[in-house]
């Protein structure tokens, strides 16, 4: 069992971190941006052609991060592949020692750098996550039989900034019956929204871990505000990194994750950090927000 | 109705040989309303080509609300009503759907064709100077759970289960002045009182019934569609 599931699953709060892949076939920062994370984090999410840019696969970086004893989150997305790839790179990431798979839509090609390519969806998130179900009971999408079964432990992504919010909250309750058994969400600025969001899903009982994306800048936040659904970055925030001076900002940086994270705790299950970059502050980010060792590697009760 | 839009006039005239004779057919259904292919476009075609130097022996375009699509309409006019100005042409340029085309090539034995427009999609004519889509044609209809509005083809991303997170102000991630499909099918619903339909679970599309190409075989008091999900037979008036 993992363990991400394992502390989940017995009510822990846990601390998972992420990684890109690179556009090229040198792993080396990439497997090191994971070093920095390790014994910070209980897993680490790899992304799937992040934004829809082309590069080396989440598959092959999980399984990298399976050889060297590091916890991956395997994310899938619906964008590239239709049912028979999906499942068949389902199997494989099993195959390869990978048990955490976050199943998501995936960002539409026209955000990428292959504008013109030809965007699948044969699935959507809700029913990848029924076929992955299926496939853990024993089944392809089709009913037929499989000679040897995996079990997934799988997630899946909500919006709590999302505006309306309904919408949302009728595909999260979708996801759920699909065979979610955590999620993650989209990047949390505001805890009182948060909660507000909190209260409406109370009642899934499903561990639901709060998106913290590490603020760079007052320009990120703004265009995140203007581009990026369902996030937006408190006025008072962007004024505090603007008053920052360039050689403070990282020290900035770990100063609002980490009381974003001491903020929302309360309210979730854990934090999913998303360092876009800076890794090296993770670790730190997790210090100042008061989430000792003990939760870092094995959770905490909560 | 079939939405096109003609294509360069350089592009075309790339397509004919020198000292090859065209012959230019139009649609007065649906590329007329589109103003790709209607009498006035066709003539205008013919007499564009001609400047450009291109042998042109003739033109004709099917009366007003007629569709070109329709073989024994077609068949009619050309081998019938431009008999003459056919026996001497060496190809046909037609502004019209896919389909016209096609129905060109029936009605003319198997005649060379060159296609003056392209075929961009299945659309409602809103105005007379607006036509959008809101249909896909895949042949699994399921606006019955969204309120009419049809997800595959209002959603980018063609998602049949709720929107994906991309959306911002009700607006889609690939284009910020373009609606979220979702959004809309929330919002009528809503207003209908039948939110409870999104609550239900959309089973992946049996894309086999888009398997092209598809056919409709109309018999008495009932059709046959064929794809390769196999011929689906349902009786009309049972």
């Amino acid at each position: 069992m993992s363990k991400l599931r394992q502390a989940l699953e017995s009510g822990k709060f846990v601390v998972t971190g992420e990684i890109g892949p690179p556009k090229g076939v040198d792993l080396g920062k990439c497997l090191q941006d994971a070093e920095v994370l390790r014994n910070q984090v209980t897993a680490i999410n790899v992304t799937d052609l992040q934004s829809a840019v082309m590069r080396i696969g989440s598959l092959a970086v999980s399984a990298r991060l399976v050889e060297r004893g590091l916890e991956p989150v395997y994310q899938l997305t619906c964008r590239d592949r239709n049912r028979l790839a999906l499942q068949s790179d389902l199997l494989s990431a099993w195959a390869l020692g990978i048990e955490n798979v976050l199943c998501l839509t995936g960002d539409h090609p026209a955000l990428g750098d292959h504008t013109e390519a030809k965007p699948v969806y044969d699935l959507d998130s809700v029913q990848l996550l029924k076929a992955a179900s299926s496939l853990n009971q024993g089944y392809d999408m089709a009913g037929h039989e499989l000679e040897s079964v995996p079990s997934f432990f799988l997630g899946a992504v909500v919006t709590p900034g999302a505006e309306p919010l309904e919408p949302q909250v009728i595909k999260m309750k979708k996801k759920l019956e699909a065979g979610a058994r955590f999620f993650q969400t989209q990047a949390v600025y505001e805890p009182e929204k948060f909660e507000h969001f909190m209260n409406q899903v109370q009642g899934f009982k499903v561990p639901i871990i709060a998106g913290i994306v590490v603020l760079k800048s007052a320009g990120m936040a703004k265009f995140m505000n203007s581009n990026v659904a369902g996030i937006s970055v408190p006025e008072s925030i962007i004024r505090e990194m603007e008053e920052t001076e360039k050689e403070n900002r990282k020290k900035k940086a770990v100063e609002i994750a980490s009381r974003i994270i001491r903020q929302v705790k309360p309210f979730c299950q854990g934090v999913h950090v998303m360092p876009l970059g800076w890794d090296e502050l993770v670790p730190e980010i997790i210090n100042e927000a008061e989430l000792g060792l003990r939760v870092r590697i094995l959770g905490e009760e909560v | 109705m079939h939405a096109t839009i003609q294509k360069p006039i350089d592009e075309i005239s790339e397509y004919l040989k020198p000292g090859e004779r065209v012959f230019v057919v139009g649609c007065g259904n649906c590329a007329a309303k589109c103003h790709s292919g209607g009498e006035v476009e066709t003539k205008e075609m013919a007499e564009r080509l001609k400047q450009k130097g291109v042998q042109v022996a003739g033109w004709a375009c099917t009366g007003s609300g007629v569709s070109l699509c329709k073989l024994s309409v077609t068949q009619k006019m050309l081998n019938e009503d431009y008999k003459r100005e056919i026996e001497h042409t060496d190809s046909f340029l037609i502004l019209a759907c896919g389909q016209g085309i096609h129905t060109v090539m029936d009605a003319t034995d198997g005649g060379m064709v060159h296609p003056g427009c392209d075929t961009i999609f299945g659309g409602e004519t809103v105005s007379d100077d607006f036509i959008t889509e809101y249909c896909s044609l895949c042949g699994e209809c399921i606006v019955e759970y969204t309120g009419g509005l049809c997800p595959v083809t209002l959603c980018a991303k063609s998602l049949l289960n709720g929107p994906c997170g991309g959306a911002k102000n009700g607006k889609c991630e690939v284009d910020r002045n373009r609606d979220c499909g979702w959004q809309l099918i929330y919002e009528r619903l809503r207003a209908l009182g039948r939110l409870d339909e999104m609550d239900k679970y959309v089973m992946p599309k049996n894309n086999s019934r888009w398997g092209r190409p598809r056919s409709l075989t109309i018999g008495e008091g009932e059709a046959t569609f064929r794809s390769l999900a196999g011929d689906r037979k349902v009786a009309s008036h049972a």
